[in-house]
């Protein structure tokens, strides 16, 4: 091919750099800490301010304190499946052990890899797809966060009017608004609640677009909305400037937003946070490898197994914790069952 | 004439060739200043070029590219933008899917449910390019303005048919949402390559028909020439009794069935539905393969290639500790340098040909003619 | 103004041995003219001699490969026109580059504005222009929109903007090409008075009696070196010509007539109102019989492109008939007029006639894309498009190496021949002609009015639209003159004088 041809010829010399084993894994030993991690990210990758970063987190802190060695590879928007296959098939030729997949978008790829590499343990977040014996499936129930946050503005908001902004308009997304808006009205049944999604896919800029959500915030504040809830990782930080702006109070994702410091110019708008600890659940994931204690299938992460919560940094919450932590009770005990679907 | 035609072709690989070892220079230069190692990238991409998977991928990323590029030269050659391929071919891609999924379509032959998805997506495609030649003939809007907006309404409207309600089928706990799978009767084959894991598209055979059916109306028909030119210059095409306002539709129509087909490999030679993780862009891709390629049959098809092979050779680099935006990097560069390089070329070529019919008249010669 | 320049002073502008090769044109070769300070020089040869490279060359907008230029004695090399314009070199060119919108003032400073502190001086820039138009008798107002003046007006215009910029030596290009013979007249004067200031002109132009009545001297150029230095007191026009075409002159004139009494084209009250609402064509009426030449003279912009493209069908008529053989076109398309058998020779080649960048049997086809021998059904019959290119190539004597290579390559005059000898093929009935021999040599040309002639002969009707008058004259059966988008008189080519032609086109003689 032409372009192997020109790079050859101003390169160097050619010796094996990477990968070269075509079949099989590299054997898995029993888990030490000389495990060699690999995690292949969705679009956007490490610096996304959004779930992937999450999954960064979790990743530096099992580097940080196991002493793993690494390797993260990212999409690019616009591949397929066969090059989220490739890239999974890459980490598993270069013996990475264990391999996690962050997104849904990677449970096509990871089915037909996992197959070929029983040896290797897996895990996918957000998806329940595919099962097999060596894949661990890491979900969540945003939908009972966002239960609970939905419960914050309802007993906050004075103009019983409060707004939902998703990043994609995608079903992981559509969870958090089929919770936050049962959560609302479960409090106040006749409050509004005003949704909106900054883009549709294929284009999931929505995740990371500050100037989209600013606009879509604004929107709601002037159509009535004194709260908003952000579920549209990078971009929140546009709703929480606009909140600061009109005076209003936001509610962050992820993880516990009052406390990043990228945010602190804002910290005093933002009424809670829907937490997600998406990096919970891949340290959980590396250390049960480590510790020989895989478990395949999927494992929810919810109020009761922990992995979701709400946030109370900040303090302004402290005059109703007590009726959103008893809505959260009878969450865990059944009582009350959170839609996640609309 | 044999010694020109002989040169004609050397420009005519000079260009590219010049500004692939041109981009190859700067991305080199990239790399060094930002501390990487050219080695490193040389060794990932041969390792990458060695390895079967690498190279089927890149195979089918090609097949899906030239066929995207097709559609965009179809416009291109009379100057007609359409910037729309993409959301032509997903539309076309999300309804032809719906359809082949459906569970009627189980009972019908494989071969004809396979024509029926096809046709069905270039229908879809070619209507809504179809909207941009009407808007284009009756309201003097550009098409370049309107694809971008029906690239937008497509996005959309998409999104909205992508629903439980609709189109789509969700299953219980995942993230996704897409159309019914298509069974295995509406799928059409690969080819196997030995150590790859993957498969070569069995609709490879589609872009090389598609690829001939554009050199030969093009080049063989008096359809072709009229729109060679009224690309090369409306206003003598006009003189010549071409109707534009015609051409403009049925070129826009003919690219926008093209770009129907550009999901058809993917959807059903691997994803068997379209859903949220459907390739998107395609149509960007093709843009810039059509003009690496000169909008030539051949052309298109070996910028396809490299474009395929480039793409998919971004693992590899990554894993390598290279930063696989260098693969963008060098894709921009050599879009802009080849462009450049065609430029030079032609003006070097109209000059050299200029220069041949003076001497061969012997005009450039002018004391000799004066004095005798 | 500074003073005359003393008697017996070096050349105002002196070339000495010029070359300059350029790929496939003619290019100039060995080029020597001395122009004195204080006359009007007039540089005379035919289209593509190399006049226009040389201008360029003298005004800076390109160098010369060899040979030197000297302005007033001293050498000098020019990087660019604005090295010519700060030793005084100023060009007036063949297409005037003035903002219809903006006043003439406006358009005289534009480019090099009088500045007082940060703001523009225009009371100072409207008395310097006041006072070089009255000391040149060029009868200039600065205060009137550009829009508003007519051609010759606009002439004087760039005249004042190249004095303004205190030129001492003007280049004229071709300056006659677009003004009737009253406003030749008229420039002719201005130019007397120039010289009389002590300017130098250096007039650039193929009409040989123009140039007899007001230069003082005559440099000759041919296939791109001059070739003779003359006094207009020594030479006729005649002289003057072949020295120019170096052998002797073809003369555009039709043998005995061959009109029939069968109309092939007849237009019935057609009219064209435009996209602003002018009325660009009003109730034209003609008919051209088999066998006649219908030759339509006018001042350029008066209606006779839109006449041409309404009778091709590229504009539909607002009102009116246009039959052709007996049938109503009126609602055809171009296509079907084609097809019907009527040829078009474009006022512009290149908007209208070639495809630059495509080959010759390519263009051979252009226009013809539905005839033999070029398709086959809805394929091109590239086998038979080539041999008839061939033959076109062969009778039309097309000068290039083969018909794969792109029209861009030939010169003017070869692809007018080529495109001649397209429109001729297929038995027209009809041929439309604007301007056939613009822009090609004296062989072409002869070559041109020849094909025209015999195809006369075989009953072709042509409807003839030519600035060249001689042409127009020499070449009708019939005269028509168009002015304002209306038919306004007929002439007998017989008897009627350029200058009488010249008066019809401007309206001037229409109450004789």
């Amino acid at each position: 091919m032409a372009v192997g041809l020109v790079l050859t010829a101003c390169g160097s010399k050619n010796d094996s750099g990477s990968g070269g084993t075509s079949t099989g894994a590299s054997g898995s030993q029993a888990p030490t800490s000389n495990l060699k991690i690999g995690l292949a990210y969705d679009i956007g990758g490490r610096g996304d301010q959004s779930f992937n970063d999450s999954a960064a987190r979790g990743l530096d802190k099992a580097k940080s304190e196991l002493g793993f060695s690494i390797k993260e590879l990212e999409a690019t928007a616009g591949e397929t499946d066969a090059q989220k296959e490739d890239r999974l098939r890459q980490l598993a030729e270069g013996g990475y052990n264990p391999i996690v997949a962050v997104g849904f978008a990677y449970a096509t790829a990871l089915e037909k890899t996992a197959k070929d590499y029983p040896d290797i343990k897996f895990a996918i977040i957000d998806s329940v797809d595919p099962a097999a014996d060596n894949v661990a499936n890491l979900t969540f129930a945003e939908q009972e966060g966002s239960y609970l946050v939905g419960v914050a503005a309802a007993l906050k908001t004075k103009t019983n009017n409060v707004g939902f902004i998703g990043g994609v308009n995608v079903p992981l997304i559509q969870k958090f608004e089929v919770g936050f808006t049962a959560g609302v009205k479960a409090v106040k049944p006749d409050a509004t609640v005003q949704a909106k999604y900054l883009t549709q896919p294929p284009d999931f800029t929505g995740f990371n677009d500050p100037a989209k959500g600013e606009t879509a915030a604004k929107g709601m504040f002037d159509a009535g909305a004194d709260i908003v809830y952000a579920a549209a990782g990078g971009s929140g930080a546009g709703v929480f400037k606009t909140a600061k702006a009109n005076g209003k109070l936001g509610i962050g994702v992820d993880s516990d937003q009052y406390n990043l410091p990228s945010l602190a110019d804002v910290k005093d708008v933002i009424l809670t946070s829907m937490i997600k600890e998406v990096d919970v659940a891949v340290y959980d994931f590396i250390t049960s490898v480590k510790d020989n204690k895989f478990a395949k299938g999927n494992k929810v992460y919810d109020l009761k197994a922990g992995g979701i919560d709400y946030a109370t940094s900040g303090g302004k919450l402290d005059d109703i914790k007590a009726k959103i932590d008893d809505y959260k009770a009878k969450i865990i005990s059944g009582e009350i069952k959170v839609p996640s679907t609309k | 004439m044999r010694n020109r035609t002989a040169r004609s072709i050397l420009l005519g690989v000079a260009a590219p060739v010049g500004a692939l070892v041109f981009a190859a220079l700067v991305c080199a230069l990239i790399l060094a200043v930002t501390g990487h190692s050219v080695g490193d990238v040389v060794d990932a991409m041969s390792t990458a070029a060695q390895r079967p998977r690498t190279l089927v991928n890149s195979v089918n990323s090609a097949t899906v590219y030239y066929l995207a590029a097709v559609a965009v030269a179809i416009g291109f050659r009379m100057k007609l933008f359409n910037i729309g391929v993409d959301g032509q071919y997903r539309l076309a891609a999300m309804l032809s899917a719906a359809l082949a999924g459906a569970a009627f379509m189980d009972s019908v032959p494989s071969v004809l449910r396979i024509a029926m998805t096809v046709v069905a997506a270039m229908l879809v495609g070619a209507a809504w390019a179809g909207l941009a030649a009407l808007l284009k003939v009756t309201r003097g809007v550009s098409e370049v303005i309107s694809t971008i907006m029906l690239n937008s309404i497509a996005t959309y409207l998409v999104s909205y048919l992508l629903n439980p309600a609709r189109l789509a089928v969700t299953t219980a706990g995942s993230n996704n949402i897409g159309t019914r799978k298509i069974t295995e009767g509406g799928q059409v084959a690969g080819f196997e390559v030995s150590g790859s894991s993957t498969k070569v598209f069995g609709l490879v055979l589609l872009a090389v028909v598609v690829g001939f059916l554009y050199w030969f109306v093009l080049s063989r028909t008096r359809f072709g020439f009229e729109l060679k030119a009224t690309g090369l210059s409306e206003s003598a095409a006009v003189a010549s009794g071409v109707s534009v306002k015609k051409m403009v539709v049925i070129s826009m129509l003919l690219s926008g069935a093209v770009a129907g087909l550009v999901g058809m490999p993917q959807l059903l030679g691997s994803s068997y539905t379209y859903s949220l993780d459907f390739p998107p862009g395609l149509g960007f891709v093709g843009i810039a393969v059509a003009l690496l390629g000169r909008n030539h049959p051949i052309g298109m098809m070996v910028a396809s290639l490299l474009w395929g092979f480039l793409d998919n050779a971004a693992n590899s680099l990554d894993i390598s500790g290279v930063p696989r935006e260098i693969v963008l990097i060098m894709q921009g560069v050599i879009v802009l340098s080849v462009v450049v390089a065609y430029e030079l070329v032609r003006r070097y070529r109209v000059r050299a040909e200029q220069q041949a019919v003076g001497s061969a008249l012997g005009r450039t010669k002018p004391l000799e003619e004066v004095s005798a | 103004m500074s003073t005359e320049p003393p008697a017996g002073a070096a050349p105002a502008v002196h070339l000495t041995a010029i070359t300059k090769r350029f790929p496939g044109v003619v290019a100039n070769s060995d080029v020597n003219i001395s122009v004195r300070a204080g006359t009007v020089h007039a540089l005379v040869g035919e289209n593509g001699a190399g006049k226009s490279t040389l201008m360029k060359i003298l005004y800076g907008m390109q160098q010369p490969d060899e040979g030197t230029i000297a302005v007033n004695g001293k050498p000098v090399s020019f990087g660019s026109p604005a090295d010519a314009i700060r030793a005084g070199i100023g060009m007036v060119h063949q297409h005037f580059m003035l903002a219809d919108n903006l006043t003439v003032l406006e358009n005289v400073v534009l480019g090099s504005e009088p500045r007082k502190g940060v703001g523009l001086d225009f009371a100072a820039a409207h008395a310097r222009i006041k006072e070089i138009s009255d000391s040149y008798g060029l009868g200039v107002d600065p205060d009137r929109l550009v829009d508003d003046l007519g051609v010759g007006e606009r002439q004087r215009v760039e005249i004042l903007k190249v004095l303004y910029r205190g030129a001492r030596t003007l280049i004229l290009d071709e300056p006659t090409a677009v003004l009737v013979p009253q406003e030749v007249d008229e420039l002719f004067g201005n130019l007397r008075d120039l010289k009389a200031e002590g300017l130098t002109i250096l007039f650039i132009s193929h009409k040989l009696d123009e140039v007899l009545s007001v230069a003082d001297d005559i440099t000759v150029m041919r296939r791109g070196t001059t070739v003779a230095s003359v006094s207009p007191e020594d030479v006729t026009a005649r002289k003057l010509a072949e020295l120019m075409v170096g052998s002797a002159l073809p003369v555009p004139e039709l043998r005995e007539s061959t009109v029939t009494d069968e109309a092939v084209l007849s237009v019935e009250g057609l009219t064209l109102v435009g996209a602003d609402g002018r009325t660009v064509l009003n109730d034209i009426s003609f008919t051209i019989h088999a066998g006649e030449v219908l030759g339509i003279a006018g001042v350029e912009g008066n209606g006779q492109a839109e006449l041409v493209e309404t009778l091709m069908g590229i504009r539909s008529p607002t009102s009116g008939t246009i039959t052709l053989s007996g049938k109503d076109i009126t609602n055809e398309s171009t296509r079907h007029r084609r097809e019907a058998g009527v040829g078009y020779i474009p006022e512009d080649r290149h908007r209208q006639g070639v495809l630059l960048e495509a080959t010759l049997w390519e263009n051979r086809i252009l226009g013809h894309q539905t005839r033999k021998p070029n398709v086959r059904g809805p394929l091109l019959d590239r086998r038979g498009a080539k041999a008839d290119t061939e033959r076109i190539v062969v009778e039309y004597d097309v000068r290039t190496p083969g018909i794969d290579v792109n029209a861009a390559a030939l010169s003017g005059g070869n692809q007018q021949k080529l495109i001649v000898g397209r429109e001729m093929s297929g038995a027209p009935i009809l041929l439309i002609a604007s301007h056939p021999t613009r822009g090609v040599d004296v062989g072409a040309q002869a070559a041109i009015w020849e094909h025209i002639r015999r195809a006369r002969a075989d009953h072709l009707a042509v409807l003839l639209i030519s600035a060249d008058l001689d042409e127009l004259i020499g070449m009708s059966d019939t005269l028509s003159v168009i002015l304002r988008g209306r038919l306004v008189a007929d002439h007998d080519p017989a008897t009627v004088t350029p200058e009488q032609l010249g008066s019809a086109m401007t309206g001037a003689g229409r109450e004789d």
